[in-house]
């Protein structure tokens, strides 16, 4: 008895060193990584903070934007005519309300923080706003698109976001199902969430102002393996266009197991299956010809001009391809600095500067400009389409 | 039946039986990549096609069979030896459950891999509305095979009789010469490699593999079990059958978003009215 529980006590502590290992790898990682290149000789220290996750569920998400931004300062830093070193500091909130609200305070009372890039979620971003503007500092969201933020401190003038909300998204979609695709038996399926529903609702509602309707509404549980239910009731609608509104990994296997069932209407979905993730989840066959829209622009290995320049520099700098709002973190990062080169080096003068001097941006994944409750002026939705294993630009 | 199998020896409701599935369905996704098998390649046929099916079947079956066998060694028996309460070993199992998860999402990431695709979905025949095609008949076929094999053997071999005699009695069964331990240790081996080879054709169902993969089939496993009346082996296939009819019937009438709503609803109505399930609870009695 003695022996074996030597044993026991002998494997579980070699577990528990294991674990913290693991545990401590990751932390190191995410703290060291700024973007502190080249001298720094006479010029002034300045920082700006990405605030969203980097660990967890939506962690993929969240490093896109980290990494866009990055891309931004680094090319900044390299500029020998510039007047300051800009330091991105990273302050991860695995994407989860309550963590955001125990992680503020640091960037909060750091006065040497300038701009925020992030929060990256509506619900983080919910959760701070009220503290941002009582603190006068100034965020940017490059990808928070549920469209109750404006509202949630009254005459809030900290916030803005570099991207469309989701009842403009919902409409694009139910507009391009009815104009372009000419869908006549539309099946429209979500996964129950606040972000599917709401999506799916949206679009059904713009549809039905152009005359259109969806033929059937399903519901699916995303946390289940088999969607045969939802499929064979799809199926017997015989639908032309299916949409789902719901996250990647889900529409995914809906499209394959569409597929195998033999059905082959366009499948379009949101911007919460615009990730490579899809396809691995569909498979290259079946995801061939899908279509996922998005209020994001995407940097792609074919896109040309400055979406294709900044392909190239994020790959030189992050080591891996961009995804879904690197673009967008890129154009918030460059708006501070545009700010910064102007002279504005206080929170009062940055958050001066982006609600009232920046007039129009000309951003790389599309021009920028304001409304007074932080919104963009000229909101434009983009198509994608998926083509031999690789998401590529449709139409916007 | 795992959980059937090894409620009904040891009285103790094995939650990590979820986690044993889901090392399966990496085993056999692992055991793909080894064979060479890309995302990419063609559907395989004839020889070759009931070759890959029998290795990757045969891997998720030994590694979760070892899995289980690990398990038991470390975690379940040194408990047993010192006559913890049942409760003890309860939290062990939840304990284990959730440590396995976060290993294979520490690992291998939170996304799902996708499995290759080696058996073309073709359908075979169209039988009153329901659609018939070769991946189901798979499936269908390698259940009917392990439930079968898996009833003729606790109701015939030896070991099946050491089995049954440790779950009626365990006192009088060692006085008999059985050894008791020996007789545990293969039950867990039994139900692992049957959840081995579940997660294995779950893996080729539906082609993807995650940490928490697991957690759903366990608990309808284990719904199933209660159902047919725990520790009753015929109960559990029972179970399973009418779960899933019930499931899918309540999805077609009702809408998808009720499908375990409706499906748990029977199941309490079944308890009310026959606690011990619809078999009862006996796997001691269950008889040739």
């Amino acid at each position: 008895m003695t022996r074996s529980r030597f044993r026991l006590a002998g494997l579980l502590a070699v577990l528990l060193t294991l674990a913290l290992g693991l545990a401590g790898c990751g932390k190191d990682s995410n703290n060291n990584s700024n973007s502190n290149a080249g001298d720094t000789g006479a010029k002034t220290a300045v920082n700006l903070a990405y605030v969203g996750p980097l660990t967890g569920e939506a962690a993929n998400l969240g490093i896109n934007i980290r990494n866009g931004a990055k891309t931004a300062i680094e090319e900044y830093n390299k500029k020998a005519d510039r007047k300051y070193t800009v330091t991105l500091k990273e302050f991860d909130t695995e994407g989860a309300p309550d963590k955001a609200t125990t992680v503020k305070d640091q960037y909060i009372n750091d006065q040497s923080i300038i701009g925020i890039i992030g929060p990256a979620f509506s619900g983080e971003t919910k959760a701070v706003i009220p503290s941002l503007q009582d603190a006068g500092l100034v965020m940017v969201s490059a990808s928070a698109t549920n469209k109750d933020l404006p509202n949630i401190t009254p005459g809030s003038t900290v916030f803005h976001r570099a991207i469309a909300d989701d009842t403009f998204q919902g409409k694009g979609i139910g507009d391009y199902i009815v104009d372009k695709l000419k869908g006549k038996t539309v099946v429209v399926v979500d996964d129950n969430s606040e972000y599917g529903k709401g999506l799916a609702d949206d679009t059904v509602k713009a549809m039905e102002a152009k005359g259109g309707k969806a033929a059937k509404r399903v519901k699916l549980d995303p946390k289940a393996a088999d969607f045969s239910a939802a499929v064979n009731e799809a199926k017997s609608a015989s639908p032309d266009v299916v949409f789902y509104g719901g996250y990647y990994q889900e529409a995914g296997r809906l499209k394959k197991q569409l597929t195998d069932a033999g059905v082959n209407a366009s499948f379009l979905s949101g911007d919460g299956s615009l990730d490579p993730g899809f396809i691995t989840a569909a498979g290259t066959a079946a995801s061939e010809g899908a279509l996922l829209s998005c209020p994001c622009n995407l940097a792609t290995e074919t896109s040309s001009g400055k979406l294709g320049e900044f392909f190239k520099s994020y790959k030189a700098i992050n080591g891996k391809e961009p995804g879904t709002y690197s673009p967008e973190a890129y154009d918030v990062a460059n708006i501070y600095i545009k700010g910064l080169e102007a002279g504005n080096t206080t929170r009062a003068k940055m958050l001066n500067f982006v609600e009232k001097d920046l007039g129009t941006y000309d951003g790389i994944s599309k021009t920028i400009e304001f409304e007074d409750n932080g919104n963009i002026k000229t909101p434009s939705l983009y198509v994608f389409e998926v083509k031999g294993g690789k998401i590529t630009a449709k139409e916007s | 039946m795992g959980y059937t199998l090894v409620y009904g020896v040891l009285r103790l409701i094995n939650f990590a039986h979820s986690e044993i599935f889901m090392i399966g369905v990496f085993a056999s996704l692992f055991s793909m990549h080894a064979m060479g098998i890309g995302p990419g390649d063609p559907t395989k046929t004839g020889l070759a096609l009931v070759l890959v099916l029998l290795v990757t079947i045969g891997a998720g079956m030994v590694a979760s069979g070892s899995a289980a066998v690990i398990m038991e060694r470390v975690a379940y028996r040194p408990l047993r030896r010192r006559n913890a309460p049942r409760l003890s070993a309860l939290i062990t199992a939840i304990g284990i459950s959730l440590f396995l998860q976060e290993l294979f999402a520490v690992r291998y990431g939170r996304n799902q891999l996708g499995f290759p695709r080696v058996l073309a979905k073709r359908q075979l025949a169209d039988v009153l509305g329901a659609n018939v095609r070769t991946d189901k008949v798979l499936v269908f076929g390698a259940a009917l095979v392990l439930m079968v094999g898996l009833d003729r053997f606790v109701a015939r071999s030896r070991l099946g009789r050491g089995i049954r005699a440790t779950a009626q009695d365990p006192e009088t069964a060692a006085l008999m010469g059985v050894n008791i331990d020996r007789v545990v240790l293969l039950t867990f081996l039994l139900g692992g490699l049957l959840a081995g080879a579940a997660g294995a054709l779950y893996g080729l169902f539906f082609e993807f593999a995650k940490y928490n993969i697991g957690f759903l089939p366990g608990i309808k496993a284990f719904t199933a079990a209660v159902l047919g009346g725990i520790g009753n082996i015929r109960g559990a296939l029972l179970g399973g059958l009418l779960l899933g009819l019930l499931e899918n019937w309540g999805a077609s009438v009702l809408g998808g978003e009720w499908k375990d709503v409706f499906a748990f609803a029977v199941l309490v109505l079944v308890l009310l009215f026959r606690p011990t399930g619809l078999l009862g609870e006996a796997l001691a009695r269950a008889r040739a």
